[in-house]
């Protein structure tokens, strides 16, 4: 009895001890976190191949159809990407002008690096997704992960070789160990700005609350990261506005978001690096 | 068989949770149904082998998959597994269970297992759904797959389980 006692106190310490930001990991638990992750590797992408194969043949029709959007996405990236040089040009010419450091130049400047997924666990209460970079290749923690169609989550654990994922769909108020991001309206970032805190399971929405009463947010609208702050880049899609209510307390507005991309069997993900980051863990 | 390849074995099955079995399931699916493999060979270790193995299994297993999938929080499933595996084990190890008893006592014990791991997590409040939701939500779904591989695997884990335990019987007897 008294031996039970001292193994439950210390597995609720170790879990105690577990949740929230560790800078760095101990030894065992990086030696473990590598050595799975290294095997699993080598079974995840084999399997995801295949059923990627057969969902390619079910899919033949429709992407005749993406082509044809695609074609039109390419001719309206041709014209702003002129638009784009221009204004990137003078950019740079008020940035000479005005003095600016080299970090502050940086300070917007990312680099996607690929990295594939490489297991996912299957608990639903901690739904980590696993990838193949690690603080070797300059991962750090609270780095943004994203595909093709917007945020997925953030890099909560980092080990050598490999680190974890925890999605968004993760994000709550009230958990110890999740983050809010800040994050505004795409087209209409000056003058929109809330918080996206929270997620509900049960719908499968984000939440986005502190929002001000004469916030133009409306429905349809697409909801970006605001960089504001400096932890997370600027500019990642989170989702769009399905609906917007009076939040608590009457004071602020609460916006619901479906969120953009999609979570279940990814293969590929790109990790959003700040190059301002980049120099200072070169050191 | 001996121990060494049982352990083999379970780990070939907890490395295929993670990437092959979720491969295998629909988008729909996803965090529906949560296959516990290793848990049902802990189980069937604490029905045809004794406690103490199952124990020990138990935290080890449930410690690798903490530690392998690290991101929240450690030690859920290690303590988890660990206490079910020996509480399995203290009820029916002296009796040779037949096959419907032993995928009932899996059954139920599955279910002890989630709803624990459910009350760890809303404790440390790494979740704020409410009980009804997540038993309807994933335990039971995740129960008739654990039955089912259960039903599969049960000739042999039964025949490996009690194998090692006639090789070894002499080490057992002194606990």
């Amino acid at each position: 009895m008294f031996v039970l006692m001292i193994v439950f106190i210390l597995f609720v310490a170790v879990m105690g001890f577990s949740i929230g930001d560790r800078k760095k990991l101990t030894w065992p638990e990086n030696f473990s976190l590598d050595s799975t992750a290294f095997v699993q590797e080598w079974i995840y992408r084999p399997a995801g191949y295949v059923s990627g194969l057969f969902k390619d043949l079910a899919n033949l029709h429709a992407i005749y159809k993406e082509n044809e959007e695609l074609r039109k996405v390419a001719a309206a990236y041709a014209r702003d990407s002129i638009k784009y040089n221009f204004m990137d040009a003078e950019n740079k010419r008020l940035q000479e002008k005005l003095h600016f450091t080299e970090r502050q130049k940086q300070l917007y400047n990312y680099e996607y690096k690929i990295a594939q997924v490489i297991a996912v666990n299957n608990d639903p209460y901690s739904e980590t997704i696993r990838i193949n970079l690690g603080s070797k290749d300059g991962i750090k923690p609270n780095m943004v992960v994203v595909t093709d169609k917007g945020l997925v989550g953030l890099v909560n654990r980092v080990d050598p070789f490999f680190s974890s994922v925890m999605p968004i769909t993760k994000l709550s108020e009230t958990s110890p160990d999740t983050k809010a991001i800040a994050a505004t309206v795409l087209g209409k970032e000056t003058e929109s700005f809330g918080i996206v805190d929270n997620f509900h399971t049960e719908t499968g929405k984000l939440t986005m609350s502190r929002i001000s009463e004469h916030d133009p947010l409306a429905k349809g609208d697409t909801i970006i990261t605001s960089g504001l702050g400096n932890v997370f880049p600027r500019g990642v899609v989170i989702g769009t506005v399905d609906s917007s209510q009076v939040g608590d307390f009457g004071l602020t507005y609460t916006a619901t978001i479906t969120p953009a991309a999609d979570f279940d069997h990814l293969t590929e993900v790109f990790v959003v690096v700040q190059m301002s980051d980049m120099g200072e863990s070169g050191q | 068989m001996s121990m060494q390849r049982i352990v083999g074995v379970m780990l070939l099955f907890f490395l295929s949770e993670g990437t092959l079995f979720y491969w295998l399931l629909p988008d729909s699916m996803v965090g529906r149904i949560v296959p516990h493999f290793t848990l049902a060979f802990v189980l069937f270790a604490a029905l045809y082998r004794g406690r103490h193995t199952a124990l020990i299994l138990g935290i080890a297993f449930g410690m690798l998959q903490d530690l392998a999938f690290y991101g929240r929080i450690i030690g859920v499933h290690s303590f988890t597994m660990g206490l079910v595996g020996y509480l399995t084990g203290f009820l029916l190890e002296r009796r040779r269970s037949t096959l419907m008893m032993a995928l009932f006592m899996i059954c139920v014990s599955t279910l002890v297992y989630d709803t624990i791991v459910y009350f760890v997590y809303r404790v440390f409040r790494l979740t704020d759904q409410t009980f009804e939701w997540a038993v309807s939500h994933h335990i039971v779904p995740s129960v008739f797959l654990q039955i089912l591989f259960s039903l599969a695997i049960y000739v042999p884990a039964r025949r490996w389980f009690e194998n090692s335990v006639s090789k070894t019987n002499t080490e057992d007897d002194e606990e």
